[in-house]
Order: C-alpha cells, then sequence, then structure tokens
C-alpha cells in the first residue's frame, strides 16, 4: 500500500499522495533509499490524479473505473463471452417466422437449450454484454484522465536540475570525471545533442535533453479512437440510426420500406440461370442462378406519409438503379441490398372479354385487377356491376362462398349484368380467371342459366398478367458506422504516435568535475543508449554503448 | 486543476449513467419487443381509417375500456364471432365500452360485403399492408385484446370467442 507519509520532499516541494519520484527533483520518495536498482519511471512517478487519502464514496467508484488492472479483467471478461456469443448462430441471423424458444432446442439438442435460456443466442445486444461495453468505456475514459493530466502536467514542467539518485538509478548511465570548465562542457555536449535532434535545456551545470515527448500521448489518442469507437457501437441503439430488415417487392409493385419514409418499385426482376454445360456433373439438372437484378425505383414520399390514411401517399423518385449482388443502391445512408427472389408466378390481373354467346359478339377487354377492382364496368349495351370478390375461393361450413385466404391464389368474381334479355335488377355471373378453378368449381354449372347467353372469357395468354416474381431486398442503415471509422482512424493514429516514436530522454549534471549522467526512453534502449554514446564520444568520452546499460531488462 | 477535481468526476459518471443507462435500459426494452403485446403492457398506437374514412387513433381511446380485435373474412373463427361481439357492443356499448375491429389488409369490397352481411354497427379499421397486425407481432387469426381504461392490456386471447369469453373479461374492464 501507499504510505501516507514524507509527500513532501527534501527540496521542499509539496507532492500529492502516491507519488514516487519528487515531482521536483525526481528524488525517489517511497522506495528504500539505500537501493541502487533502476527507478520504476512509469508515469515519471506522478501520483495518479485520483489517488486519495481519504476517498469519498464517489471517489470509490471513480477509483475502481481507474485502476488498469480492473480494465484488463473487464477487456478479458468482454472478450470471453464475445466468444461464447459465436458457438451457435445469432438470433439476428435469421428472417421471418424465427421462433428462437424452439429452433435452439430442436437443432442443438439440449445444449442448444441451455444456450438460448442463458441468453447467449442474443449475446450481443444482451443487456450484460451492453453493460461490460459501457463499463470498458468508462474505464478507458477514466483511466486515461487519471493518467494523462499528472503526465502532462509533470512533463510540461520538468526540473532539469535532478536529484543525484534519480539520475543515477536511470537504466542508462554515465558516472566519470571532467576536467576544465563544468559549463563549458555541458555547452558543447548540448550542441551534439541538438545535432541528434534532441530539445536542450540547461541550467549552469545541469542538462535536460528530450526528443518526441508527443510518442507519450499516442496511447491517450488510441483510447479517445476507442471511446468514439464504443460510443458509436453504443448508439446504434438511437432511433433511426441503425436499420436492418427485409422487403419483399413483387414485379410492377411498390412498396413501404417499413419504419422509413422510402417506397421501392420492383419495375422488372430478372433472373439467368446456368446451362447445364456451365454447371459441373453433380450440379447438372438443377437450377442455379448465375445473375438476378432488379430493375429498382426509389421513392420519397412527400406527402400524406406515415399511418394517418387520409389519402394516398404522394411519392417523388429520388433514385432509380440496377440492384445487383454486391451492387446495393445507394441513398442518403440507406442502402438497398438484392437478397433474394421467388419467382412463384402470381395472378394480378386479367384482360377478360364479355362474348355474347348467342350473336356471337364481344365486348371489350375490360382490366380486371386482382386486388381492389374497379366496381362498375360499361360493356356495349351491358353494364356489369361487381358485387364480391374473393381471392381463394371456396364452400364454407353454411354453404355460403367464403374466401380461404387474402392472397389470389383461386380468386373468383361476383357480378351483377343487365342489359339487353336480361333481368332489369341483374343477373348474378361468376367469373374465376383460373381455367382450374373453373373446371374445379364448375363456373358453367353455378352460372346456370346466364351461361348459355353471356360469357366473360380471356383471349390468349396475353391477357393474362401474373407478377412474375417477388424481389426480395435487404435495406441496411447504419449512422454508427461512419463514426466507427472515425473512431479507428483515430486509434490507429494514436497506436502509430506510441509506437514509432519513442520519448528519450537525458539529464546530466556535473558536481566539482563529477559527470552523472542518466537517461531514460520508453523503449528502444539500444536506441537511446546509442545517442548518449554519440554524444559522450563527441565531447571526448570514448565509452561503449553497452557499458552504460545499468540494468533492469532493457531492450 | 485540482477544484474541478470533483467536478470532473461528477459530470463524466453522470455521463456514464446517462449513456450507459440508455444503451442498457433499451435491451431491456428491446427483449421485451418480441411477439405480440402481452398483459399488462400498452399495446402499440396505430392510426386506421374506418369505412366512412374517418381515422381512428388508439390514443384517442385512452380512458376508456377497449377491444381491439384484428379479423379477417378468410378466417371462419373471425366471421364466426363478429355477430357475438356485436351483440356484446350492444349490450355494453352505453357503459362505455368501445370495440375496434381492425381489418387484415383486405380490399373494400369484401370488407364492405362482410359488414353489411353482418349488420355490424362498431368501428371496422382498415390496416393497410399488414402493416399494423406487424406491429402488433400476430401470428395467428383471430387475436383480440381487451384494454383497460389506463392504457394496458388487461387480456389477450388468440382464437375465436364465445359470447360468454367476452362477456366475462369486459365485465372485468368495465370495473
Amino acid at each position: 500500500m501507499l504510505s501516507l507519509h514524507n509527500t513532501k520532499c527534501e527540496c521542499g516541494h509539496q507532492n500529492a499522495v502516491g507519488t514516487v519520484l519528487c515531482e521536483s527533483c525526481g528524488k525517489p520518495l517511497i522506495e528504500d533509499a539505500e537501493s541502487d536498482a533502476p527507478l520504476e519511471m512509469r508515469y515519471d512517478g506522478v501520483a495518479r490524479r485520483s489517488q486519495k487519502s481519504n476517498p469519498n464514496p464517489i471517489d470509490k467508484i471513480w477509483n475502481f473505473f481507474s485502476s488498469v488492472k480492473i480494465a484488463v479483467y473487464l477487456i478479458v471478461i468482454t472478450l470471453v463471452t464475445a466468444m461464447l456469443g459465436t458457438i451457435y448462430p445469432q438470433e439476428g441471423s435469421f428472417l421471418n417466422n424465427f421462433k428462437p424458444s424452439v429452433y435452439y432446442e430442436e437443432t442443438y439438442g439440449l445444449p442448444g437449450k441451455i444456450y438460448y435460456k442463458l441468453g447467449l443466442s442474443h449475446t450481443y445486444d444482451s443487456w450484460w454484454f451492453i453493460t461490460l461495453l459501457v463499463m470498458i468505456g468508462t474505464s478507458l475514459v477514466i483511466c486515461s484522465l487519471d493518467r494523462v493530466l499528472p503526465l502532462y502536467r509533470a512533463l510540461s514542467k520538468q526540473q532539469i536540475r535532478k536529484h543525484l539518485r534519480f539520475i543515477t538509478r536511470q537504466k542508462t548511465v554515465y558516472n566519470g570525471q571532467i576536467d576544465g570548465d563544468a559549463e563549458e562542457w555541458v555547452k558543447q555536449f548540448s550542441a551534439h545533442m541538438k545535432k541528434k535532434h534532441y530539445k536542450v535545456y540547461t541550467d549552469g551545470t545541469a542538462m535536460l535533453a528530450e526528443k518526441n515527448r508527443f510518442s507519450r500521448w499516442g496511447p491517450y489518442i488510441n483510447h479517445i479512437g476507442l471511446i468514439l469507437f464504443l460510443l458509436a457501437i453504443l448508439g446504434r441503439s438511437l432511433p433511426g440510426w441503425q436499420m436492418d430488415s427485409y422487403v419483399s417487392v413483387p414485379d410492377g409493385d411498390t412498396v413501404q420500406i417499413e419504419g422509413t419514409n422510402y417506397y421501392v418499385k420492383n419495375e422488372k426482376f430478372t433472373v439467368e440461370y446456368y446451362k447445364d454445360e456451365e454447371l459441373p456433373p453433380e450440379l447438372r439438372g438443377t437450377i442455379r442462378a448465375k445473375r438476378y437484378e432488379t430493375s429498382a425505383v426509389l421513392y420519397k414520399c412527400t406527402s400524406n406519409c406515415g399511418d394517418d390514411a387520409s389519402g394516398e401517399p404522394v411519392l417523388k423518385e429520388v433514385k432509380k438503379q440496377d440492384i445487383l449482388v454486391n451492387h446495393p443502391l445507394k441513398y442518403d445512408g440507406i442502402k438497398l441490398y438484392q437478397f433474394d427472389y421467388d419467382v412463384t408466378p402470381k395472378l394480378k390481373s386479367v384482360n377478360p372479354v364479355l362474348v355474347n354467346k348467342e350473336t356471337g359478339e364481344s365486348y371489350g377487354p375490360f382490366d380486371l385487377p386482382m386486388k381492389d377492382a374497379p366496381l362498375d364496368y360499361t360493356l356495349g349495351p351491358y353494364k356489369m356491376k361487381l358485387a364480391a370478390n374473393y381471392m381463394e375461393f371456396g364452400i364454407g361450413e353454411d354453404g355460403e362462398p367464403v374466401t380461404l385466404s387474402r392472397d389470389p391464389n383461386a380468386p373468383a368474381f361476383i357480378f351483377l349484368i343487365t342489359g339487353p334479355g336480361l333481368p332489369e335488377k341483374g343477373q348474378p355471373y361468376i367469373y374465376f380467371p383460373m381455367q382450374k378453378d373453373k373446371e374445379k368449381f364448375d363456373q358453367d354449372k353455378l352460372n346456370a342459366s346466364i351461361a348459355d347467353k353471356l360469357e366473360i372469357k380471356v383471349n390468349g395468354m396475353e391477357n393474362v398478367h401474373f407478377a412474375e416474381a417477388s424481389t426480395y431486398l435487404n435495406v441496411r442503415k447504419d449512422k454508427a458506422l461512419t463514426y466507427v471509422w472515425y473512431g479507428a482512424a483515430i486509434s490507429m493514429l494514436g497506436l502509430l504516435l506510441g509506437s514509432y516514436w519513442q520519448h528519450r530522454r537525458i539529464w546530466l549534471r556535473i558536481d566539482d568535475g563529477k559527470l552523472s549522467l542518466g537517461a531514460h526512453t520508453n523503449k528502444n534502449w539500444y536506441g537511446m543508449r546509442a545517442d548518449v554514446a554519440y554524444a559522450l564520444r563527441k565531447s571526448g568520452i570514448a565509452v561503449d554503448p553497452k557499458s552504460l546499460d545499468n540494468g533492469g531488462n532493457n531492450a | 486543476m485540482g477544484k474541478y477535481r470533483k467536478t470532473v468526476q461528477i459530470v463524466i459518471l453522470l455521463a456514464v449513467l446517462v449513456v450507459g443507462g440508455y444503451a442498457i435500459g433499451n435491451t431491456l426494452f428491446a427483449a421485451k419487443d418480441e411477439g405480440i403485446p402481452k398483459i399488462g403492457e400498452q399495446p402499440p398506437d396505430f392510426t386506421l381509417a374506418d369505412l366512412q374514412g374517418n381515422t381512428h387513433n388508439l390514443s384517442d381511446y385512452q380512458g376508456k375500456a377497449v377491444v381491439i380485435n384484428f379479423w379477417g373474412s378468410f378466417c371462419p373463427p373471425c366471421v364466426k364471432e363478429m355477430p357475438e361481439f356485436e351483440r356484446q357492443f350492444e349490450k355494453w356499448k352505453d357503459s362505455g365500452l368501445e370495440v375496434l375491429a381492425i381489418n387484415l389488409s383486405e380490399d373494400t369490397l369484401t370488407v364492405n360485403n362482410f359488414v353489411h352481411r353482418f349488420d355490424l354497427s362498431y368501428p371496422i379499421l382498415r390496416d393497410v399492408n399488414r402493416k399494423t397486425e406487424h406491429k402488433y407481432g400476430l401470428e395467428s387469426y383471430p387475436t383480440t385484446f381487451f384494454v383497460k381504461p389506463d392504457g394496458t392490456i388487461l387480456d389477450v386471447f388468440v382464437g375465436g370467442m364465445t359470447e360468454k369469453d367476452i362477456d366475462s373479461r369486459v365485465n372485468q374492464l368495465l370495473q
């Protein structure tokens, strides 16, 4: 533990609790005074900002996060739990109709069930994982702040004349005798240091030479980048910052992208398959898509948007593009990726004609969409009123016609037809656009007497319109990503500053012709010793760089 | 520097509390977001038009006992329970019961025909492109929510309801 006594140094400087080396003269304060082992130079021996003799509750929380040991534990725990999240697929990687409560047990048995029950199936957005990230972020801020401020203070007001014990207990040390004027000697030694791009400060017979102090800020810049990175990731939970959803658009349809003000139209979906000779033998005869693309138009809603159904939304085209795999449509931060397709044809509309079977005359054709068909039709002398429609025609328990679903799988329309030879209040006529339904439900029999007079039919397939395919698009938006990149860039810059440059310092003082020199760097001691040996040699003291080594695990 | 230390500590810890609290709170809240709204929760708000073109917000019904019923003409139990809801509505409407029957995105003609056939008097709301049913996370039909005047759900019933089922719940709602 840190002792509370001797915070005042013999040089008269009052140091903060926890100071290892006097902030002013550098005299070791808490170590055994008689030891000659190299000094612990971390943070230049200054106390961490939050170290206090009587911490209050806020200080205690602060000190918890200020500990590097805690930070390491947090990082290790986060790494381990992040690994657990990769054992089975995460819930987020599945699409529609995915029931996690059933899936994990069915697919992986008991381990899967346990995995799901423990909540590991959504590790990365679980409250405890986010809590860990928040704690790491807090620890980053507090650890950095507690160390960078005192370090900055210590480095910006360095004493030139250091305590002798401070100098002689550095890891690179030289002691020797100087002949002649000490101040002159210091001056010419300084000149040699300057040539090596050191900044030199002298105080009579004492000198401090320093180089690349900025590299000390590298780790803290790195931390700023990491904090930005973490904040950006947490920012994803802000409304509107991230979306990852899927939209299915039938050929020719315009569909709103849920949760946005955008609509996307599938003008035409095309898929091209591999020819048999292009496939390896074992895949021949199977259908393999070679290329599929959607001619898409992106619209922005300008009025009548949102849920209030006061009218049709007014759309304005903002972008038109063919969407292919790996070639998403990008607009204003939103990206539409080609994801999948469905080529099961769905009946969209038919253009039938009304035929008078007795005269052979035909009227029309008229447009009959499967969804929201118009209610009134005028065809020559006949008037038809749409009385009912069924998406999937069937007969209910009570014998009444019903629809079995809301998709046009077996559409049927009941018209009330009026005209020459028909009752004034009209005669009902049921029409099945699809031939299979016509036969299955026996259209002519249902229509009875009118079936001999009139017929609604389509002439040829050119009058039948299918939505050939639906395209599935993946809609993505990630505002956080920009900040993630900025964070990563800043963090990398900090890493470079901290690792490619070294902060080197040399202190020396001459007392009665006796030269004491000590040097410190945060890495690359080989280079540090070479610099010292160079300047000494130029000043007339030939010395082997290796002999400057004062021990203490120097690299 | 020293005199700001305490302020800096408090500001940073507060910022952590706000940012962290928001992020963690969000994950806790999102975890509940699966499936249909449950008993005790607030049902998601919606704005839908009825057959006359008037819009209805669920939030307008705050303070009233509301039954939200999702139905489609293609779903036999829905068809069966509609007259039962009609009778219940007639019975309780003077006590302040509101029934909002949300059609599952069928076309106008189908809905009109259906409503005329059963002569329904409570508002029939028209969902469009299945948005509201997605918002409610519906998986099967019919599904009925009984919402108390304080805006929270008293009960959720998935499947067709008999008049007795409805009656007992409405009774609780209006207490």
